[in-house]
């Protein structure tokens, strides 16, 4: 039993040298404590671990709900058809960047989105926490000249949480 | 019963293919630490500033965990730990999957580039859970680099 503690212990110990010693080579070496956000509240925008400089700005659902009731903005959901039609915010506009053809990008979001102005206020959204496709749909838009981008973190998820409208084109199981 | 438990060749198949899944699992998280600290983010299970730093041990930990299991060096402290990494995989995915957070649970790939689905791999590390209680339960000791 005493042979088994130590054993646990000693390959704790080696493991955790390892690791930090790992991080001294710069290649994908990482800060010891990282800045992750623990909670969404509503109260403030969910800004990805993944978010950098020059990214479009990150809005809460406060500011999203407000949004969606001025109908000044478009909303733009970059997840797979099949989820864009289980359920999504209502009026959005499917783009599901997965999906997206691998030339002339550019023309198609152009096409999705109607030839509508690129000054036009747009918010892109996708799952939810775990999912990055909005904030990669956002970097190519920027890419491509649309200038008024709004990224909505919280996605569909925190939409359906704070029990606002969804819009179901078809009926799917949990 | 017990004594296919303590067979000694069934027991060395199990150490080494649970050894060889430990080993995989690790490789990528430790080449890329801040993609496996992002899979760990999206459990929304501890504290941030927890986060990096399992992201660096856990890997090597794995990695240790599985030659130990291989070769038979600080074997049980090894299968051990080898329980309690699994059965917290287990709890980690069960819990993602009560609250309804759809994740690629980052167990072997870093999750954007996984297509690995929590119940595919919460079924997976249920089998395995039983590979790593019988090297709990075993007593066979044949073919280990060190005695014990």
């Amino acid at each position: 039993m005493k042979s088994t503690s130590s054993q646990l212990i000693c390959l704790l110990l080696v493991a955790m040298f390892l690791g930090l010693v790992r991080n001294l080579v710069p290649a994908n070496s990482i800060e010891y404590i990282g800045n992750w956000r623990t909670l969404s509240s509503g109260d403030e925008p969910i800004v990805p671990p993944t978010a950098g400089e020059g990214d479009p700005p990150f809005i809460s659902i406060d500011v999203a709900q407000m949004e969606h009731s001025l109908g000044e903005a478009v909303f733009i959901d970059a997840r797979e058809g099949a989820e864009f039609e289980c359920g999504t915010i209502p009026g959005s506009i499917s783009i599901p960047f997965e999906y997206l053809p691998d030339e002339n990008i550019d023309l198609y979001v152009d096409s999705a989105l109607g030839g509508m102005s690129k000054d036009r206020d747009m918010i892109i959204f996708c799952s939810g926490e775990e999912c990055d496709l909005s904030l990669h749909l956002a970097r190519n838009m920027q890419d491509f000249g649309y200038t008024n981008l709004m990224i909505f973190f919280g996605g569909a998820r925190e939409w359906e949480n704070f029990d606002l409208e969804i819009e179901r084109r078809t009926e799917c199981g949990e | 019963m017990r004594r296919i438990i303590d067979n000694d060749f069934l027991t060395l198949l199990v150490r080494i293919g649970v050894g060889i899944i430990f080993v995989y699992a690790s490789a990528y998280k430790i080449v890329e630490p801040g993609s496996f600290a992002k899979s760990i983010w999206y459990y929304h299970m501890m504290p941030g500033s927890f986060i990096n730093p399992i992201a660096l041990i856990l890997p090597w930990l794995e990695l240790l965990v599985g030659l130990a299991l291989v070769f038979g060096v600080c074997y049980r402290g090894a299968v051990v730990w080898a329980n309690l990494m699994t059965v917290a995989f287990i709890l980690a995915l069960s819990s993602a999957i009560v609250r309804g957070i759809s994740i690629d649970c980052g167990c072997f790939k870093a999750a954007a580039a996984s297509s690995e689905s929590a119940w595919e791999t919460l079924w997976f590390d249920l089998v395995l859970i039983l590979f790593t209680i019988q090297l709990f339960l075993s007593r066979s000791k044949a073919w280990m680099l060190a005695r014990h």
